[in-house]
């Protein structure tokens, strides 16, 4: 429940960390996320749900952040492309990105990344066209997704989506951070 | 892009979601918001007060009644849809329509209810639902009717649905013996919006040898759904092959002026038609032999 | 031959260039660490809101900004009158007249010429409060006729768009080389073609433009924090129109989402949020949206070719081309007329081509400006020479592969002089065929194809894309548009320092956008220097307070690996020479004896007399006392060094010169299946090979070819920027305009041959651009799917309709678009052989 208005009182939960804001009715939930709490990787390219860079994870789901309003946050775990590496250490597939070149300008990246860590969380060993499937609302201008969708088979055959966060290091490749 | 000032609510009912709709005048139910939040974006629609009906757990029900029909809330997502075994079972088509529908993230918030409450012409759903019989349950503050899906898409972003009336839910009856379902869409690219659709249920006849019923339902054609009753006509009676298909749906783009668009003239969508009208119709045979 | 793809060293590996290194930038792209332009900011800085008009055509009878004032929170709202009144002189104009007449100011004066001309813009405390109040600015408008077709456009009877010129026509030039008439008037057969069209489009970065501008009124310093791709072209074009001199002004760029181009055409934009900053007293932030960049940020050119014809021998030999050409420039000229002569850089093509006459018109529309996207200019015209080439083998029953190969460029014919005096450096286009065909598996596709029996609902086509990719051009074919202008040659230019704690910094002129400048900087500077990549700090982003650059400077036109790395090896040298005479003296030994390996200074063969980077750094900067007078002399750690490319001034008159350094070359063969009954296009197989020399990193070389062809196949399938009779944009939004997804770029297999480049100093050519070769190749591989009978494939744009009614061509009795005449005996058979 929550009371009627144009400001309204949420709590949240966003990469681990809880947050207690007064947020507008008219807020899109990624200018929160951006300016409000500063968490600049989530981007925004096309206002209309269309292209993907704004993607997070919301309560376990795979959203476009630019497509709720901030108060709908309220009581929701949100992970943003900022939880992904621990300690510096980059996660498999943020380290599969780096090795097989799959970001040029790296707008769509923080999107990307969130989708395909979500695809691999419900499908540790996706096919390539799952791989596609998975990632059919980021749009990438850069890449022509190849490398992409090379970078998510290879995350994928390192075990990247066995572990529980889906998220956490696998094997030798994922220690190694990018310079 | 931004929107225009708004009061927000998130009731803790459905009944608290019928009061505050009917005592805000400019109040409309927010549900998925993958639709409704681009309107407001694009302020090409005013609305005063969103009331979120997302977290209410009588709108997100999905279960099978006695009768083997599937009562769906109408805050169920497309990604429940597609993965419910329930779905999967008795309506595999619908679970495959909605799992086709643009990508994992609208797929992870868009509802049956806002789909079809939009009435938006290029959506996905409300063919299908029209071609399985589908009946709407809407609630309002005093009352409670049902309506066939049929019947629901009135017009161009209009629906049956009153000032102060919510769809809850929709109920999709069991295929007949004999039947199944067929979806197809001739689309600008792979899961995008439909130049022209068909959605179709076929029942043949014991043995298979004819065809006993058929409802084809085109999208795009006109602002809503319409049923190809020329098609749906000269498939009773007929041999369930392709030449009779191909034959009996040859004049389902007949009888519409569709637009014309950036995404096609109104001419290719009256072409292709019969083609898209076919190929459900025939996929709903495949369906029915199994 | 192997053709395995990719190759992951370069043939010539140094110790760091050539080796497919992962790269550097990515690590803070990854972890949402970027500086995009959105995520910049200034203490005190309001929010912009341009008032854009709904029409495309409309004289503005009145603006009134008051209601809009008078919201709480608005600081300012400036119009184009307002602006006009602040400047000194509308924006430097390439043509000269009638182009030059046709003025632009920061905002639209007295007229609105598209969809989206910028009328006003607002300046408010947040960026909801600037859109409401941009709402309310009451703006009046007449409606004129629009005029949205380039040919339509020149007609005397045409709307005008810009009364001072009296005409829609911009620039007019005739490019004769050779003799097209004798060729004509001797050839075996004549192909005549009536139209073809090149449609407009925009590869569309993800990030739309964006800038942060405060006019500080103290000073008189205009900082300009933007994703703006080529800052110091923007600061030459608005300076003096906003009366700032270039060295008040303070450009920056840091992490741009992409931009093909497209961020060329913002300048004007960057002029009214400076002015507005200078009105307001605070600075002005904007950030584009996705509509208004569709609307109005800038599209490709649109080209339609009219009256082609085309000399063709009988064992296949294509003399030339004749053709009338119109190339659409939108509403003003924000980078054009330069497209009228860009073009001319690949005048026949990959093909020896002798006579070639193009009689080119560009014209003004009511369409969003064009700006150079992707392959600009260049692009269209090598589509336009591949349609002939396939349109010919179809009609004189030639196959399509025998008559590439008979017409390429030989190997052995290299350096190359074209008709109009451009030199193709190096390449191997009959190899390169090969391994695109192979790549492809084209020979099973042509048995498949073979096969498919007719009531299948299936159609197979195997299709070519034969391109250049020049780059490092010469600005001084600017004259051949507009013989007054003081532009000639290029550059780029880079300093190389060594720090105090014997750091190495390097910085580039250049403005990258995913190209990966960071890592192949520090690989070229790191072979020099004797250092590691990782120990080599390319500075992020540009900033004219601390970067280097020249007139040139930008990432543009597919020239970094030559100008931009020649510029970092230049400066990398100078400093290594400064080190070794520092080494040298420090260790008492001759400089000739100095090697630098692994951060430090030593005497080759005595690894114990060495110095490290530190110690070479403090005799510079913190202990210098006792240093003879004469070692410090031109030794300050500090190299500059600007690249300069070796071009003479073209001859205008006769409309040659060599306009382009180096030429890489990609062929691409597509294999597509056609649904008979829908139009419906799928890839199967995609095969892209590229040359473009020698290849500093093989793994961002291979990006660059995915990313140039996903934009192709999506250009040439699924992405058109259409406008109505009116003047409205039909695609004004991502929902109208599908940029191709995941889902619909197929695999590309991907192969490499390196001819590296006799003119630039590591071999490289400059690539990234492509020739829009996915274009080309898929119109190729539909024309290959229709039957004999059907009409010729004569746009760029072909969507499931498009297709369609191709298909139905030929049944319907449509006029098929190509006749020919024959003198000589007939082609027939090929003359090479099949596929």
């Amino acid at each position: 429940m929550s009371e009627q208005g144009t400001s309204h009182y949420i709590e949240t939960v966003v990469n681990k960390t809880s947050y207690r804001r007064v947020v507008r009715s008219r807020q899109l939930l990624v200018h929160f996320l951006r300016d409000d709490l500063g968490l600049t990787g989530t981007h925004i390219g096309c206002d209309t749900g269309n292209c993907g860079a704004c993607t997070i994870i919301y309560g376990g789901r795979l959203v476009k952040s630019c497509m709720l309003l901030a108060p709908q946050a309220d009581g929701v775990e949100i992970e943003t492309v900022e939880c992904l590496a621990h300690d510096g250490t980059l996660s498999a597939l943020q380290q599969s990105f780096h090795e097989h070149h799959a970001l040029q300008c790296g707008y769509c990246t923080p999107g990307m990344l969130m989708s395909a860590t979500y695809l691999l969380r419900q499908d540790p060993s996706p096919s390539e066209e799952e791989i596609r499937r998975g990632i059919r609302g980021n749009v990438c201008r850069c890449t022509g997704y190849v490398n992409i969708v090379r970078a998510v088979a290879a995350a994928a055959a390192a075990g990247a989506g066995g572990s529980p966060a889906g998220v956490a290091a696998a094997g030798e490749g994922a220690k190694r951070s990018a310079r | 892009m931004l929107l225009e000032q708004v009061e927000y609510v998130r009731p803790g009912t459905v009944g608290e979601a019928l009061e505050l709709l009917a005592a805000n005048e400019g109040a409309a139910p927010l549900a998925g918001g993958q639709s409704l939040v681009n309107v407001l974006k694009n302020r090409v629609a005013s609305v005063a007060l969103l009331v979120d009906i997302t977290r209410l757990d009588e709108l997100r029900r999905l279960r099978r009644a006695g009768d083997g029909s599937l009562e769906i809330g109408a805050c169920v997502t497309y990604d429940e849809l597609d993965r419910s075994e329930e779905v999967r079972e008795r309506h595999d088509v619908l679970a495959d329509v909605a799992g086709h529908i643009e990508d994992q993230q609208i797929r992870s918030r868009g509802t049956i209810g806002g789909n079809c409450c939009l009435s938006d012409p290029t959506n996905n759903l409300p063919p299908i639902i029209v071609a399985l019989g589908a009946t709407m349950h809407l609630r309002s503050r005093r009352a409670e009717r049902s309506v066939p899906a049929e019947e629901f898409f009135k017009g161009y972003f209009l629906t049956a649905l009153e000032p102060g009336e919510l769809l809850v839910s929709i109920t999709v009856p069991p295929l007949p013996k004999g039947s199944g379902a067929g979806y197809c869409s001739l689309a600008l690219a792979a899961d995008a919006k439909a130049i022209v659709r068909a959605a179709a249920r076929v029942t043949l006849a014991a043995g298979a040898a004819t065809v006993e019923d058929a409802r084809v339902v085109m999208a795009r054609l006109a602002h809503v759904p319409v049923r190809a009753a020329a098609a749906e006509d000269g498939l009773r009676g007929a041999t369930p092959d392709e030449g009779s298909v191909r034959r009996a749906t040859a004049s389902a783009g007949e009888g519409h002026e569709p637009i014309s668009d950036s995404h096609g003239s109104g001419a290719y969508r009256r072409e292709m038609a019969p083609v898209v009208a076919k190929r459900a119709v025939l996929q709903a045979i495949e369906g029915a032999r199994r | 031959m192997s053709v395995a793809a990719p190759e992951q060293t370069s043939e010539r590996a140094g110790t760091w260039a050539g080796r497919s290194l992962p790269r550097k930038e990515d690590g803070r792209l990854v972890q949402g660490q970027g500086s995009f332009v959105d995520d910049l900011g200034m203490h005190g800085q309001g929010y912009a809101w341009f008032v854009r008009s709904p029409y495309g055509h409309a004289r503005i009878v009145a603006i009134d900004p008051a209601p809009a004032l008078a919201m709480e929170g608005v600081y300012a709202v400036l119009t184009g009158e307002e602006a006009r009144e602040m400047c000194a002189t509308p924006f430097f104009a390439i043509a000269p007249e009638p182009g030059a007449l046709m003025q632009e100011w920061p905002l639209a004066v007295g007229k609105v010429r598209y969809q989206g001309d910028a009328v006003a813009v607002v300046l408010a405390d947040s960026r909801e409060t600037a859109r409401d109040a941009a709402e309310r600015v009451e703006v009046e408008y007449e409606p004129l006729p629009a005029v949205v077709d380039a040919v339509a456009a020149a007609e005397p009877s045409a709307p005008v768009l810009h009364e001072q010129a009296g005409t829609n026509v911009v620039w007019h030039g005739l490019f004769d080389y050779g003799d097209i008439d004798w060729a004509l008037d001797n050839a075996d057969h004549v192909v005549k073609i009536d139209r073809l069209h090149f449609h407009r489009f925009s590869s569309t970065p993800l990030e739309c433009n964006g800038a942060v501008v405060d006019w500080d009124l103290g000073t008189g310093t205009v900082r300009v924090e933007s994703n703006y791709q080529m800052p110091m072209f923007a600061a030459m074009v608005i300076g003096p129109t906003i009366g700032v001199p270039i060295n008040k002004f303070s450009f920056a760029s840091k992490d741009i989402g992409g931009a093909f181009g497209i961020k060329i055409g913002f300048y004007p934009q960057i002029a009214a949020l400076a002015l507005l900053s200078k009105k307001a007293g605070r600075p002005a932030k904007w950030i584009e949206y996705r509509t208004e960049h569709m609307l109005s940020a800038g599209h490709g050119n649109e080209r339609t070719f009219l009256d082609i014809e085309v000399p063709v021998m009988s064992d296949g030999t294509i003399l030339g081309l004749k053709v009338r050409a119109f190339d659409d420039a939108g509403a003003y000229l924000h980078y054009e007329p330069l497209g009228a002569v860009i073009w001319s850089q690949v005048v026949p093509g990959c093909y020896k081509l002798k006579h070639v006459r193009v009689d080119y018109t560009e014209t003004v529309t009511n369409k969003c400006p064009t700006v150079p996207n992707r392959g600009y200019s260049r692009m269209q015209h090598l589509w336009l020479v591949e349609r002939i080439v396939d349109i010919v083998a179809r009609e004189l029953g030639f196959d399509p592969v025998a008559l590439r190969k008979l017409n390429y460029v030989q190997p052995e014919d290299y350096p190359y002089e074209t008709p109009n005096g451009c030199v193709y450096d190096s390449g191997d286009l009959p190899r390169s065929l090969d391994i695109a065909l192979e790549l492809a598996h084209a020979a099973e596709w042509r048995e498949r194809k073979r096969s498919l029996g007719t009531g299948s609902g299936r159609r197979i086509g195997i299709g070519i894309g034969s391109t250049l990719d020049s780059g490092t051009n010469n600005f001084g074919q600017s004259r051949i548009i507009n013989p007054s202008l003081p532009f000639s040659g290029n550059g780029e230019a880079s300093i190389a320092k060594l720090d105090l704690f014997g750091e190495i910094n390097v910085d580039i002129g250049t403005t990258p956008q995913g190209q990966g400048h960071e890592t192949t900087a520090a690989q070229v500077a790191a072979d020099i220097l004797g250092v590691s990549p990782d120990d080599v700090n390319v500075t992020v982003g540009f900033d004219q307070a601390h970067n280097a650059y020249v007139g040139f400077s930008g990432t543009y036109a597919s020239q970094f690996a030559v100008s931009g790395l020649g510029a970092v090896m230049g400066a990398a040298e100078k400093l290594r020479g400064q080190i070794v005479k520092l080494a040298a003296f420090a260790l008492s030994a001759p400089e000739e004896e100095i090697e630098l390996e692994g951060g430090q200074a030593r005497v080759k063969g005595d690894a114990g007399r060495a110095i490290p980077f530190i110690g070479i750094a403090n005799m510079v900067y913190a202990n210098n006392a006792g240093l003879p007078p004469d070692l410090l002399d031109g030794v300050d750690l500090v190299a500059r060094y600007v690249y300069v490319p070796p071009f003479q001034v073209p001859d205008t008159e006769r409309k040659t010169g060599n306009l382009t350094l180096t030429y890489a070359s990609q062929v691409h063969v597509c294999v597509v299946e056609v649904d008979e009954e829908t139009g419906e296009v799928r890839i199967l197989e995609y095969a892209a090979v590229d040359d473009c020399g020698r290849r500093i990193n093989p793994l961002l070389v291979e990006g660059q070819v995915h990313g140039a062809t996903g934009q192709g196949i999506a250009a040439a399938l699924y992405e058109s920027l259409d406008y109505d009779d009116d003047g409205q944009l039909e695609q004004p939004s991502f929902y109208e305009y599908h940029a191709a997804t995941s889902m619909d770029v197929p695999a590309i297999a991907s192969g490499s041959i390196e001819s590296p480049s006799p003119f630039t100093p590591n071999g490289a050519k400059g690539m990234g651009e492509g020739g829009g070769a996915p274009l080309h190749a898929v119109c190729s591989a539909i024309q290959d799917a229709l039957g004999p009978g059907d009409a010729v494939v004569a746009d760029s744009h072909n969507d499931w309709e498009r297709t369609y009614r191709l298909l139905r061509s030929g049944e319907e009795g449509a006029a098929r678009g190509v006749t020919v005449v024959s003198r000589g005996p007939a082609g027939g058979s090929s003359p090479a052989g099949d596929v």
